[in-house]
């Protein structure tokens, strides 16, 4: 049966208006929830192989380590906060792109990431 | 002030109400624990009537180390960890680096235990994780820290889990930041006269308002330690080392040099610990000795932040001379902005790099955590009870976990009082914990009205708490406060007072609430809307 025939037009168009507005709501809590992990994760590994090593040579070590709970929080601020859902999904992507091919790139080329103290 | 469109303050409050309310009773759990454990080394000195107040590093130790290393097996004189135990006792462990059977990096040795007059009490042999357990007269504060650090589930997954239950509680004080409409308003509105509920409202606002720098650093510090080696170390590691755990701990914490691996005895350990006392002003905490017995050996003894420093300190010597070298950082082999934000991580979530008082401001903001958290749950049931019935478990739960559980802590220090001088202290420690929570759950299931349990479970908590000082000194034999005192160990007398003192708070606050008439729910649910 086709519920379309039986279902009053300004209701059709309601449910119309809901099912974007609650698929933007489910992107945006898997943005939130599994996406900002992943992200983190990514960013965690890919991190080490672009920072500077510092003084010690440890820094580019030491700083995702440490902020790792922060870049968390901001990812997920972010998916939770910006009014586009788009903007959310680039940065995502974007920085798990990057950090990944990173990593992927090191795994291929095998190099060194510690500096020597300077 | 951050001002939020509508919607998006909307978006704050759910994420804050659902971030504590899944998570809540857990992180509960934690912060009540972490709290009591700001304090954990004061609660072995008065739980176990430790009365030597001198370090084990302020007494000869080198003839003791040479006598231990000449007994143990060469395959585990690879390295050596000192660090002080019980009432300012001495625990060596001797060991090398290995894998485990699952590949990952850890040590294995042997495990000598001495007192305070240097006499070897017990040895135990094995990995590192499985000879480090509580022992009897430390059971308590053990049972405090690990119930803090991972809810007592077996590793990985207790780190992983309150490092979760730590991203919840950042979670909910940013978003309760950011959904504050009249920030400096709410820090000082404290409705006295009004509504029962309104005034919980006010008291959970304007407390949670004053803690919030102190929430967002204790979970971003707290879930840094529980992240750090169940996943930051693996994932780094293998990103830059190629899974070499250990490639990254060398870098990030050995003392790089070249390999010399003649034999030559270790060089005189109380020249070193008594030029790390005259250098940093106090005792180490602790000792690492690496290539132990080689002449590439090298000391590193760690010792507390400086006053008006957050940063701890560690010295390096040269093993075989007992020479020091340079003062280096806990983290890197030289001063650097990662390593010096690694090392105040400790401090930080410890409050432990101004002594006492330090601890002391640590422990009233911790205390002050545990009462958002409580009554924010409270609150999130109360709007939705009068909505929903079928919240009613949920308020009753909240009510078994947040009275229940400090009646549980209490009840497994009496019984460590009780058990301590039998020997048993380890198993009745947590035994008494269980008990005492299957009974508040007992009483959660069977008591009619949620005010008859409050106070039931408050009257409990305030009776076995007014009990622990007399237990001390009758059945467990601690000190006198004279004695205490003279020994210079006034925590003591400092400890029972605040036992009778809360057990007395207790009491009077189950004393009122008999006074007071119930509140029902329809003016409850009025007041929180209002």
């Amino acid at each position: 049966m086709n519920r379309n025939r039986f279902t009053p037009a300004i209701m059709r168009d309601q449910m119309e208006a809901v099912r974007p507005r609650s698929r933007r709501r489910w992107a945006r809590i898997l943005l939130a929830g599994p996406g900002a992990v992943i992200v983190a994760l990514t960013l965690l590994a890919g991190m080490p192989l672009w920072l500077p090593g510092g003084a010690a040579g440890i820094d580019n070590l030491a700083f995702p380590l440490v902020l790792a709970p922060l870049i968390w929080a901001a990812l997920f601020f972010h998916a939770c906060l910006d009014r586009s859902i788009a903007r959310v999904a680039l940065v995502a992507a974007a920085l798990f792109l990057v950090h990944g091919g990173l990593i992927a790139s090191r795994f291929i080329g095998q190099a060194p990431v510690t500096e020597k103290a300077g | 002030m951050i001002h939020l469109k509508k919607d998006e303050t909307k978006a704050m409050v759910a994420v804050h109400g659902w971030s504590g309310i899944l998570l809540g009773l857990l992180l509960y759990a934690v912060v009540l624990t972490g709290t009591a454990a700001v304090f954990a080394h004061e609660i072995g000195a008065w739980s176990a009537g430790h009365v030597a107040s001198r370090s084990a590093f302020q007494t000869p130790i080198d003839a003791r180390i040479r006598r231990l290393a000449a007994i143990t097996p060469p395959e585990y004189r690879e390295a050596a960890s000192l660090f002080e135990i019980g009432d300012h006792g001495l625990g060596v462990f001797f060991h090398r680096d290995q894998l485990d059977a699952k590949g990952m990096p850890t040590e294995r040795g042997i495990y000598y235990q001495l007192d305070n007059a240097g006499r070897l009490r017990r040895t135990v042999q094995g990995f590192s994780e499985d000879i480090f357990g509580p022992r009897n007269d430390d059971a308590l504060s053990s049972f405090l820290v690990d119930t803090h650090v991972r809810l007592h589930v077996p590793n990985p997954w207790g780190l992983l889990l309150t490092g979760i239950l730590g991203l919840a509680m950042l979670v909910a004080a940013i978003s309760g930041l950011l959904i504050h409409r009249h920030l400096f308003k709410d820090i000082f509105t404290l409705r006295r006269r009004a509504n029962p509920v309104l005034v919980d409202r006010d008291r959970h606002s304007v407390a949670g308002t004053w803690s919030l720098p102190f929430a967002f650093i204790l979970a971003f510090t707290g879930s840094f330690f529980s992240f750090f080696g169940s996943i930051g170390v693996p994932v780094v590691a293998m990103a830059a080392f190629g899974g070499d755990v250990e490639a990254l701990s060398e870098a990030v914490f050995g003392n790089p040099g070249t390999p010399d691996p003649r034999p030559i005895a270790i060089g005189n350990l109380d020249r070193v610990t008594a030029d790390a006392i005259r250098r940093t002003g106090e005792a180490p905490t602790f000792i690492a000795i690496e290539n132990f017995g080689r002449a590439d050996a090298s000391i590193t003894t760690f010792h507390n932040p400086r006053a008006s420093d957050i940063e701890p300190v560690s010295l390096l010597y040269d093993g075989a001379t007992a020479r020091f070298e340079r003062a280096k950082p806990t983290v890197g082999t030289r001063p650097s902005a990662g390593g010096t934000l690694a090392g105040i991580m400790g401090p930080l979530h410890f409050g432990n790099f101004a002594g006492m008082l330090s601890k002391a401001i640590w422990f009233g903001l911790g205390f002050a955590m545990c009462y958002v958290t409580f009554t924010g749950m409270r609150l999130w049931v109360v709007r939705r009870k009068a909505e929903a019935r079928s919240l009613a478990w949920l308020e009753r739960t909240v009510t078994v976990v947040g009275y229940g559980l400090p009646f549980g802590l209490v009840a497994s220090a009496a019984a460590f009082l009780v058990a301590m001088p039998i020997g048993s202290a380890v198993y009745w420690t947590t035994a008494a914990f269980l008990i005492a929570s299957g009974a508040a759950i007992l009483a959660g299931a069977l008591v009619r009205s949620n005010e008859t349990l409050t106070r039931l479970l408050k009257g409990a908590t305030g009776a076995v708490a007014l009990m622990l000082p007399l237990l001390r000194l009758t059945v467990a034999g601690g000190p006198g406060w004279g004695e205490a005192v003279a020994a210079g160990q006034p925590v003591i007398a400092a400890l029972d007072i605040a036992f009778v003192a809360a057990g007395i708070w207790m009491l009077h606050g189950c004393r009122t609430a008999l006074r007071t008439p119930d509140r029902s729910a329809p003016i409850v649910a009025r007041a929180v809307d209002a």
